[in-house]
C-alpha cells in the first residue's frame, strides 16, 4: 500500500490538501490511515474549510483498501468448488494412494519427508509421469538439484503400456513427455520469480484445451530455503513463509495439486525431524514421512499430517526398478 | 507484500518500507531520482533498485505459452538431450558399469571414503580422463581441480597421464588401421597443462573460489570437470556455529548445482567418513550432517570388504544401488584383479 502522494495521479481527489491534512495527523501512507481512528480523523476534517473533499479523499482511500481483500465465499460456495473442481489425482504409486484414499489432492499442498535416498524423487517422477500420462494435464517439476531423470520418466510411462505397434507408442510417449516441462532453480528469489509468471499465465489462459496444468512439484523445498533460514535477521524466515503460501494460493486458486519434498535433520536426542522448523510445519495440507531399509527397495510411508485422517496410518510400497 | 521477494539487501529493503513502498506498483513509475531523495541514498543505489524491480516485473508480464515457464524444456527434449552429452569414463569397467557409464555431465556427484581408499586418486584419474579425445570417446575437456587438503601430487598425476596416453595408443593402434593418419599428439605436458590447479587454505577462500568459478569457467569455456579435494576438511574442524555451517554449506550446494547445469560440466565432490550412531549402531555414514546429504545428485561410497576396495552407489535419481570392486595400480584406477568380476546387485 502506498504512500499516498504517489496515489494522486490516479485518484485525483487525494490532492495536495488532503495530503497535507493528513501529514498534520502524522498520516503519510495508506497504511497509516488505517491505524489512525477514523471517527476522530473525520470530526477534524468538519473543523477544516474544504471539509466535504477531505471527507470524500478518506471514503476513496477507504474503498481502494476494500478493493484489496479477497471475496467472501459461504459455506455452500465451498462445498460447490470442491465438488466440481478439487478431484483426487491418483500418484501412481499404489502405497500412497491407498493410504490417502485416492492419491494427490487437488488444491492441497503435500509434503513429502524423508533422509536421503529414502525414495522422495522417485515419488515425485512417478507422481509427473502418471500424471501426465494417465490424467492428460501438463506437468511442472521445478528442481533445485539436477535430478530430474528423463529416462527414468520414460521407464515409468512405459511401464504399464499395452504391447503395442512401437510407432503408435513412440507418438505416445513423445505427447506424454511433452505434457511435463522442467525448471532448475536454485535460490529462493528465481523460484518467487518463476510462480508468480505461472500464477500471471495461469490466470490469463482460457479454459480447455489439452494442456491444462495439473500438478507442480518443487524438489526439494528445502535446499532452497535452508541457505537464508536462521542467521540474524528474519528475512529468509518471511521467505520461506510467503512461498508456502504462494503455493498454496495457486493450488487453491487453479485447481492444481502440488507436491513439495523436504528433507530431515537431527532432533532432540539424536530422531530426526523435518527439517525448516516449526513455522513450515503448519503450511503443508498433508505431510507424509518417508524411509527406506539400508539397501532395500521397499519404501514405508506414514502419515505426519492430514485434514481429514489420524496420524501415524502408514503403507508400504515399492519402487521398481 | 511484493517488495520481500527483491533480491536486494535489508537494509535497502528496510527503508523501502520505512517509506511506504510496500508494492512493486508503488513505486516502478518513479523516477531514480526521485526514489533516491524519498529512501535517502544514493542515486546509483536507487537505479539498482528500479532495475531489479523492473526485471522482476517484466517476467510477471510475459506470456509464454499454455502454462508453462520461461526457460523450462519438457522432458522430451531433456530426453533427447542427454544422449549428447557422453560420459567420463573412470577407466574401470566396472565402476563405469554401474555409473552406467561413467561420471555424467551436469549433474553433482559426491564421493566418500575412509582415508586411503583412494578418493584423491580417483579425482586425480578423472581429471586426466576428462581430456580424452573425442575421437576416443571421451570428452576432449579441460579440468579444474580444487586442493583444499594439499593431496595433489604432480609426479602421481604425471604417471597417471603417460599411463592414459599408453593406453590410448594401444586402444588406437587396434581400432584404427591407419594408424598414421591419426597419430596421437598428445603428451604428458599437455594433459597437465589443461588441469587448473586451485589450493585454498580456509573456508572463505574455498567459498570465495565457488563464487568466483562462475566468471572462470565463462572464459575458458572447455572446462569438463570440476573436482573438490575434499570438500569437507575446512568445514569439520573448529567451526563454532553449526547452524552458520549449514547454511554456508547448502549455499556453496546450491552454487555447485547452477555451475554444473548451466556449463554442463561434471562436479565431483571428495568427502570425508565420520561415525555416526544410527539404530542403535554406530555406523560410518558421510561428513557434514544430514542436510549435506542432500546436496549432491548422486553419492558413491568407497570402502574397504576384506583385502578389496569396492564403490556402491549409495543415492542417485536414475541408477540402481549396486556395488563393484576397483584397484589403485601404478597406472591409476583399474579393474580389480581378482578372479571374480561380478558385479553385486543390492
Amino acid at each position: 500500500m502506498a504512500p499516498l502522494k504517489s496515489l494522486e495521479q490516479d485518484y485525483p481527489i487525494l490532492d495536495s490538501n488532503f495530503q497535507s491534512f493528513c501529514a498534520s495527523h502524522d498520516i503519510f501512507s495508506v497504511e497509516d490511515l488505517l491505524l489512525h481512528d477514523l471517527y476522530v480523523l473525520a470530526a477534524f476534517a468538519e473543523q477544516e474549510s474544504s471539509s466535504e473533499r477531505l471527507k470524500q479523499g478518506i471514503t476513496q482511500v477507504l474503498s481502494i483498501i476494500d478493493g484489496k481483500h479477497q471475496p467472501w465465499l459461504n459455506g455452500m460456495e465451498l462445498l460447490e468448488d470442491a465438488q466440481r473442481n478439487k478431484h483426487v489425482l491418483s500418484s501412481g504409486c499404489e502405497g500412497i494412494d491407498l493410504l490417502l484414499h485416492g492419491g494427490l489432492r487437488v488444491g492441497q499442498l503435500t509434503e513429502l519427508v524423508g533422509p536421503s535416498s529414502s525414495g522422495k524423487t522417485q515419488v515425485c517422477l512417478l507422481a509427473a509421469s502418471n500424471v501426465a500420462k494417465k490424467h492428460i494435464g501438463s506437468v511442472v517439476y521445478l528442481d533445485t538439484g539436477n535430478s530430474f531423470s528423463p529416462q527414468r520418466v520414460t521407464h515409468f510411462i512405459c511401464q504399464h503400456s499395452d504391447p503395442a505397434i512401437d510407432q503408435a507408442k513412440h507418438r505416445t510417449l513423445q505427447k506424454v513427455m511433452n505434457n511435463i516441462s522442467c525448471k532448475s532453480v536454485f535460490d529462493i528469489f528465481t523460484m518467487f520469480d518463476v510462480l508468480h509468471q505461472l500464477e500471471f499465465n495461469l490466470r490469463s489462459q482460457m479454459q480447455g484445451g489439452d494442456c491444462k496444468m495439473q500438478l507442480l512439484i518443487v524438489d526439494s523445498v528445502s535446499s532452497m530455503v535452508t541457505p537464508i533460514l536462521g542467521g540474524s535477521g528474519s528475512q529468509g524466515h518471511a521467505l520461506m513463509i510467503s512461498a508456502g503460501y504462494l503455493l498454496k494460493k495457486l493450488a487453491h486458486e487453479h485447481n492444481i495439486a502440488v507436491l513439495v519434498t523436504n528433507h530431515t535433520v537431527g532432533g532432540d536426542g539424536g530422531i530426526s525431524k523435518p527439517a525448516l522448523g516449526e513455522s513450515w510445519k503448519s503450511i503443508p495440507h498433508v505431510r507424509l514421512l518417508l524411509s527406506r531399509e539400508h539397501g532395500g527397495s521397499i519404501c514405508n510411508v506414514s502419515i505426519l499430517k492430514h485434514p481429514s485422517m489420524a496420524v501415524g496410518k502408514a503403507a508400504r510400497f515399492m519402487i521398481h526398478n | 507484500m511484493e517488495v520481500g521477494r527483491l533480491p536486494i539487501s535489508a537494509s535497502q529493503r528496510g527503508k523501502l518500507i520505512a517509506a511506504g513502498y510496500t508494492t512493486l506498483s508503488s513505486f516502478s513509475s518513479l523516477s531514480p531520482s526521485h526514489l533516491a531523495r524519498d529512501l535517502k541514498i544514493s542515486d546509483n543505489e536507487a537505479a539498482e533498485i528500479m532495475r531489479v524491480a523492473s526485471h522482476s516485473h517484466r517476467l510477471d508480464g510475459s506470456a509464454a505459452g499454455c502454462g508453462t515457464v520461461n526457460g523450462a524444456q519438457t522432458a522430451w527434449d531433456m530426453l533427447h538431450e542427454e544422449e549428447m552429452f557422453p560420459r567420463i569414463t573412470t577407466s574401470c569397467m566396472d565402476l563405469d558399469n554401474i555409473l552406467g557409464g561413467g561420471i555424467n555431465c551436469k549433474e553433482v556427484t559426491e564421493i566418500g571414503g575412509v582415508p586411503g581408499i583412494g578418493k584423491t586418486q580417483l579425482g586425480i584419474q578423472l581429471a586426466i580422463n576428462v581430456q580424452i579425445p573425442v575421437d576416443y570417446g571421451g570428452l576432449g575437456g579441460k579440468a579444474i581441480y580444487i586442493d583444499t587438503e594439499g593431496s595433489f601430487m604432480v609426479e602421481r598425476a604425471l604417471q597417471i597421464a603417460e599411463a592414459c596416453i599408453e593406453d590410448m595408443s594401444e586402444c588406437g593402434g587396434l581400432l584404427r588401421k591407419d594408424f598414421q593418419a591419426c597419430q596421437l599428439k598428445m603428451h604428458p605436458n599437455n594433459i597437465l597443462e589443461n588441469i587448473f590447479y586451485f589450493r585454498v587454505c580456509s573456508y572463505t577462500e574455498q567459498i570465495a573460489l565457488i563464487n568466483y568459478l562462475d566468471k572462470f569457467i565463462s572464459e575458458h569455456k572447455d572446462v569438463k570437470i570440476v573436482i573438490v579435494d575434499s570438500v569437507t576438511f575446512h568445514f569439520r574442524q573448529d567451526f563454532d556455529d553449526m547452524a552458520l555451517r549449514t547454511r554456508l554449506l547448502s549455499g556453496m550446494a546450491l552454487k555447485l548445482m547452477k555451475l554444473a547445469k548451466d556449463f554442463s560440466l561434471a562436479v565431483v565432490l571428495l568427502n570425508q567418513v565420520t561415525n555416526k550412531y544410527i539404530d542403535g549402531s554406530f555406523q560410518l555414514t558421510l561428513a557434514l550432517g544430514d542436510s549435506w546429504s542432500h546436496s549432491c545428485t548422486n553419492r558413491v561410497i568407497l570402502y574397504w570388504n576384506g583385502n578389496e576396495r569396492y564403490a556402491y552407489i549409495d543415492k542417485s535419481p536414475s541408477l540402481r544401488s549396486a556395488s563393484a570392486p576397483y584397484s589403485v595400480t601404478s597406472k591409476g584406477i583399474r579393474n580389480s584383479a581378482s578372479n571374480c568380476k561380478r558385479i553385486k546387485m543390492m
